[in-house]
């Protein structure tokens, strides 16, 4: 029983550290339609930035959130409408598949400059390393401080996108942007904020991450490829259905590592992303 | 009148022109031309994912090459070095060695960083029967029936670790748990391992391997928790190295001896785990205070050269070319079928130990040796002759 709780634990605190890459994402691509396969390497950037900050600051690596947020909220305002916005006047489908092309060689340029900037091995960071003892369950501090922390931010994501003005604009331009247009919504403005605020989020997990596991700058991919998973297997657009399924994989993947071993835990999400595509392809397709 | 004579005129003439006119001469047409340089061609990794290791190996090797030169190169000819980027890729790499071999016609190779970069090139090198000294490649079947003409330059990850067991049941321990990266060199290690351990009598109570990314080794972790090994060997790279290591602390579980392949070496290890590393077991082929042949002096001429301190990686680059170097002028001469009949039929003293080979290329001279991070620095545990610390046991883990 306790082995059990201590499975649960462990993955809702794994899926905890998924909700911010694959919310951040979800913005972009559910919200914005841009497929952006570069989102791993901002993520990356942020966290090798974390490490160099932590070393040469000497300071609380928690405050490299808002710094990363902040500057990767302005690379996002700036690439938005240089690269992506003359795409957008293409219509939906050829938007998407531009956006892919163009976001898949941007991702190599961030990688070499990741490469360049902070070289090819992987880095760590040793914060918080230690455990708490709660009725027989061990809980790794850095882990419930990372999945905390992105959890939040994931939340108040959720609530301005919801329940402010802005957000509400944002979600009715994704929905309708004809009718957005039509009744004096700025859509411009409205995509270039979606996308810097989803590109400076890929940066707050970026630094929450790199306090979990290591990072090297060619494992960019592996977060881009992760965040398409979540959202396929929540549902794209649905902030809801993703952090849920956020929490079930990281509960599945616990399970399937503990009882089968690395290797199944590990192809464990592109088996349920092969399974959801097969049976469930409209969670792909954003809602009209 | 006295008669005019133009003889003697002439002969100064031509005393004072002779001496110009041989130089002249020297210098272009009928002085024997200096020889051609013996051209070594190589990939290297600078750039991609291998890049900041490979960087070492090549400077290795170009000390090794530049020191020969110095010493008047090799059969009274100079070297030269034709390097190229393969940036990390296997596929890349198979296309710069073809065009070494068939475009540049370079006389001699050596091997690029990485078994798996090596393992893709090895069939050409058997192709076109080129006798080729690998650095960067320690899997073992690469070394097989078949690939006659890839010689290793390191040593075999079958010895990786290998000191550690012996000494762990020695200590009293009983039970192992044996983890390995799903990559030929790794698993190949684990293989190793666990064959040991049966052999040594200990149970091997849990076994795993996995793929990265593994964003989460904490399932690993409790499941080792929950088999309670005495011994815990990770048979990884780097990033895996530091996952398993904070798993099994986030589990609340160390066990009496923990240790783990490539990775722990690496300075960065020990910045990843603060405290942590401390206790952790690793290995390496070279340490700088090994009395191997000329190993303080090649360590000063790297710092002078490069300004920074040398790794094992630069180490077995630089005995990779002491290596050829000692086929060329022990069978004196560039032709390949002698040069391999020399590399493998005769032994090498070189700065990272003495090369010898089996009759497949495999190396049998390389050792691997124990290192343990101890207050936060690596010291070296075995051999017992250069030791800088004894095994701390058990691991803290804290």
């Amino acid at each position: 029983m306790l082995l059990a709780l201590q499975l649960l634990c462990d993955g809702v605190l794994l899926g905890g550290t998924y909700v911010l890459i694959a919310q951040s994402l979800n913005l972009i691509f559910g919200v914005m339609g841009v497929v952006n396969l570069a989102h791993g390497s901002f993520i990356v950037l942020a966290g090798l930035f974390t490490v160099w900050f932590a070393a040469h600051a000497a300071i609380n690596p928690l405050l490299a959130i808002p710094i990363a947020f902040v500057v990767l909220f302005g690379v996002g305002a700036l690439l938005q409408p240089v690269l992506l916005e003359p795409l957008m006047g293409l219509g939906a489908q050829q938007a998407e598949l531009l956006s892919l092309m163009l976001t898949f060689g941007l991702d190599y340029v961030l990688i070499e400059l990741g490469l360049q900037v902070f070289g090819s091995s992987y880095v760590s960071l040793p914060y918080l390393q230690s455990t708490w003892s709660v009725a027989g369950l061990t809980i790794s501090k850095s882990l419930l401080v990372g999945s905390a922390f992105a959890a939040a931010l994931a939340l108040l994501l959720s609530f301005w996108l919801n329940h402010t003005g802005f957000g509400k604009t944002l979600l009715a331009a994704s929905q309708s942007e004809v009718g957005a247009v039509s009744i004096g919504i700025n859509v411009r403005l409205v995509r270039l904020v979606a996308f810097a605020i989803g590109v400076g989020l890929a940066g707050a997990a970026g630094v929450l991450l790199i306090l979990v596991e290591p990072m090297a700058a060619e494992t960019a991919d592996d977060f881009t490829i992760l965040g398409f998973v979540l959202i396929a297997l929540g549902g794209l657009g649905d902030y809801r259905g993703v952090a849920i399924a956020s929490v079930l994989l990281g509960i599945a993947q616990s399970a399937v590592g503990f009882a089968i071993g690395g290797d199944a835990e590990s192809v464990l999400p592109f088996v349920l992303l092969i399974l959801f595509m097969a049976l469930w392809p409209q969670r792909f397709r954003r809602a009209a | 009148m006295r008669p005019i004579t133009i003889a003697p005129a002439l002969r100064r003439m031509a005393a004072a022109a002779l001496p110009a006119l041989v130089a002249l001469l020297a210098g272009t047409t009928f002085a024997p031309a200096a020889a051609p340089p013996i051209v070594i061609g190589g990939t290297v990794s600078q750039t991609g994912a291998f890049a900041e290791d490979a960087d070492f190996q090549v400077k290795g090797m170009q000390l090794a090459i530049a020191e020969a030169n110095a010493h008047g190169g090799w059969l009274g000819r100079k070297l030269e070095f034709k390097v190229y980027d393969d940036k990390s890729n296997a596929g890349t790499a198979v296309r710069l060695y073809t065009r070494l071999i068939t475009e540049d016609h370079v006389d001699l190779l050596v091997g690029p960083y990485s078994s798996g970069i090596t393992q893709a090139v090895a069939p050409l090198i058997n192709k076109y029967k080129m006798a080729t000294v690998e650095p960067g490649a320690s899997m073992p079947g690469i070394y097989v029936k078949g690939n006659e003409w890839n010689f290793q330059g390191t040593a075999s990850s079958l010895t990786y670790l290998d000191e550690l067991l012996p000494i762990a049941k020695k200590g009293g321990a009983k039970t192992v748990a044996v983890l390995a990266l799903k990559s030929a060199f790794t698993l190949a290690c684990s293989q190793a391992r666990i064959d040991q351990a049966k052999q040594l009598g200990m149970k091997v109570v849990y076994q795993s391997s996995y793929s990265l990314p593994s964003p989460d080794f904490a399932a690993i972790g409790l499941a080792i928790k929950s088999a309670h090994p005495d011994v815990v060997i990770g048979c990884t790279y780097f990033p895996d190295a530091v996952g398993i290591a904070k798993a099994l602390h986030d589990q609340g579980f160390a066990p009496k001896y923990f240790g783990e392949t490539v990775g722990t070496v690496e300075p960065a290890f020990g910045t990843a785990l603060g405290s942590l590393a401390n206790g952790i077991v690793g290995n390496t082929s070279w340490w700088p205070n090994f009395k191997t042949a000329n190993s303080p002096a090649i360590v000063a001429r790297y710092k002078a050269m490069f300004h920074t301190e040398p790794d094992y990686h630069a180490i077995t680059g630089y005995a990779s070319i002491q290596v050829l170097g000692a086929a060329v002028q022990g069978a004196k001469s560039l032709d390949q079928a002698k040069l391999r009949n020399w590399l493998l039929h005769h032994t090498v003293p070189t700065v990272l130990g003495t090369y010898k080979s089996d009759p497949n290329g495999l190396s049998t001279g390389f050792g691997q040796y124990l290192v343990q991070w101890q207050g936060g620095a690596l010291k070296l545990i075995t051999p017992a002759k250069f030791a800088q610390a004894k095994l701390l046991v058990p691991y803290p883990g804290k």
